[in-house]
């Protein structure tokens, strides 16, 4: 099969699932909403606490209004939901199996259709509003722009591998995906620095948080982009975490595979 | 006569439906070790950490602007506890009333020798689940109370708890209702609506701008889980009726929200449910 077709392949399975949710429920653009209160609250929040002049630990007010408006634009791939555990807990997993495609690649595709979605409906309008809210939404510089968008592929490799492992302990533990996805989103949520600016924590907290696999995968990218801390270093650790974790990925994948006869249903 | 005795039945019903739900809920929670074990570590862990970002914050700061340290666990504390009562009264898709509508499971309520409101205030009862949610709001709103030179009065703290959880079920039902109109596009609508509100109910307002802080009072009422309630328990809010306020913003949503459902099922009562084949699949 060329290249040429796979692409298409998974370019109509991110399309199909992307107006499929559409279709299936208009009521799905309330989310947005909440993403857009979510960033007013935190900008009221970022203006409550840090001075208008000058930095803390390092970051300018500025930095962080910039920070946390472009850290909710790219939410969706920073946080990469796939949503696999699910498929084996219903069962759906089955007919994946018959699919000509592979299993991760079948389900990345489906997860980028509604970030596409998200990107043109959400955050493109948000970037173009981020001015009148009293936010600049472009880069430290042009340098940082383009390191931004290295990183950003990094933050996507190192969260998907993330989310297959965790994916392949649901599976293992033949756990309720609820309870585990509960538990993941409130851990990325705390540790990845996607909301809180990790150097706004305590210090000793925010260190330790610094090294864990959670900050490759939002709080470097949003760092690079704001022009703060060492890029080249961040890079490699992000680089060093995708080495790491997807070996594991899929490892825990071929391990668990055989257990969906017994697991779905 | 028979009015006075069903004023004294329904009490008891009440009491032991709760009990009968306790015990199935303890027996879906311990069903196996594996099942108990996860589902408890990681309800802790993930009611926890769903504070964490601001209780690091507010150690960093030494509170949130006007808000000392003290005050600021104690107003997460708070807002833990709004979640913590709600899921222990209103779990199994209570809370999440859409999704039971949506799906076409009204007809299970409505097949029980009792009074809707009794099904919908008693079968949700899941304490086990609860507790999870409970205990780190109990603590935090324990250690703060020690710590602040306000003292908190329990009366007070009760009447406040139990109007900021009636402002989010009476929320979910008014958004919940428009499932009766559109069943399959409004099905999921209560998980957007919980999340707005549990996500944006552990910041303080003080520093929001006038239009976003009357929206955040009134189309989206969070200002009433945790921040309006914890201002007028802790002596912020100076004014005389400030205490009176949440329980107002509930009495008013919970009769929006009795409008609302009683609307939807009067639609409901003509067109039933349309989402089951005959062979049993929802569409």
């Amino acid at each position: 099969m060329g290249i040429v077709q796979s692409l298409r392949q998974y370019g109509k399975s991110a399309a199909m699932k992307a107006t499929g949710m559409i279709g299936d429920s208009p009521f799905y653009l309330f989310n947005y909403l909440l993403r857009l209160l979510r960033v007013l609250v935190l900008l009221t929040l970022w203006r409550t606490l840090l001075p208008t002049h000058g930095a803390t630990s390092g970051l300018t007010l500025a930095q962080v209004l910039t920070y946390t408006v472009v850290g909710e634009a790219v939410e969706q791939l920073l946080a990469c939901r796939t949503w696999l555990e699910d498929a084996f807990w219903s069962g759906d997993i089955a007919t994946r199996f018959l699919r000509p495609m592979g299993i991760f690649a079948q389900f990345t595709a489906e997860m980028l259709g509604p970030i596409a979605l998200g990107l043109l409906l959400f955050s493109l309008p948000l970037l173009a509003l981020a001015p009148l809210l009293g936010v600049n939404p472009l880069p430290a510089s042009i340098g940082a722009g383009l390191l931004f968008a290295v990183s950003l592929g990094m933050a996507v490799a190192v969260s998907l591998a993330m989310e297959y492992i965790f994916s392949g302990v649901a599976i293992a533990l033949k756990v309720d995906p609820y309870a585990l996805n509960s538990l993941r989103a409130a851990i990325w949520a705390a540790l990845s620095g996607a909301f809180l600016p990790l150097a706004l924590l305590p210090p000793s907290v925010g260190r330790v948080f610094e090294w864990l696999p959670f900050a490759a995968t939002a709080s470097t990218p949003l760092k690079i982009y704001i022009g703060s801390g060492p890029t080249l270093f961040m890079l490699a650790m992000q680089a060093l975490w995708a080495a790491l974790l997807w070996p594991l990925a899929i490892w825990l994948w071929q391990r668990n595979r055989e257990r969906m006869v017994s697991y779905g249903g | 006569m028979a009015a006075e005795t069903r004023l004294t039945a329904f009490p008891v019903r009440i009491l032991r439906l709760w009990w009968v739900y306790t015990r199935l809920n303890l027996l879906t929670l311990t069903r196996d070790l594996n099942s108990f074990v996860i589902w408890t570590i990681s309800d802790i862990i993930t009611n926890v950490t769903a504070v964490m970002g601001m209780l690091f914050l507010a150690t960093r700061f030494q509170g949130i602007g006007v808000w000392s340290l003290a005050q600021t666990v104690f107003m997460l504390g708070y807002a833990a506890l709004v979640d913590g009562v709600s899921a222990l009264f209103f779990n199994y898709n209570v809370l999440y009333i859409s999704r039971r509508i949506g799906r076409g499971q009204m007809d299970h309520l409505l097949i029980q020798p009792q009074p809707l409101w009794m099904s919908l205030l008693t079968e949700g009862f899941a304490p086990a689940y609860a507790v999870p949610m409970l205990v780190p709001g109990f603590i935090m709103v324990w250690w703060a109370s020690v710590r602040l030179t306000h003292p908190v009065s329990l009366p007070a703290f009760a009447l406040s708890l139990t109007a900021s959880m009636i402002v989010l079920i009476s929320y979910q039902f008014l958004w919940g209702s428009l499932a009766f109109a559109a069943p399959r596009a409004a099905e999921e609508i209560n998980t957007s609506t919980l999340e707005l509100m549990s996500q944006l109910k552990q910041y303080p307002l003080n520093g929001a701008g006038g239009l976003l802080r009357f929206g955040l009072v009134t189309a989206l009422p969070v200002g009433f889980l945790a921040w309006i309630p914890c201002r007028a328990l802790l002596g912020m809010d100076t004014s005389a009726l400030s205490l009176w306020k949440t329980p107002c913003a509930a009495l008013v949503l919970s009769l929006l929200a009795t409008i609302a459902f009683r609307k939807g099922m009067q639609t409901y009562a003509k067109t039933g449910s349309q989402r089951y084949s005959g062979f049993g699949h929802r569409n």
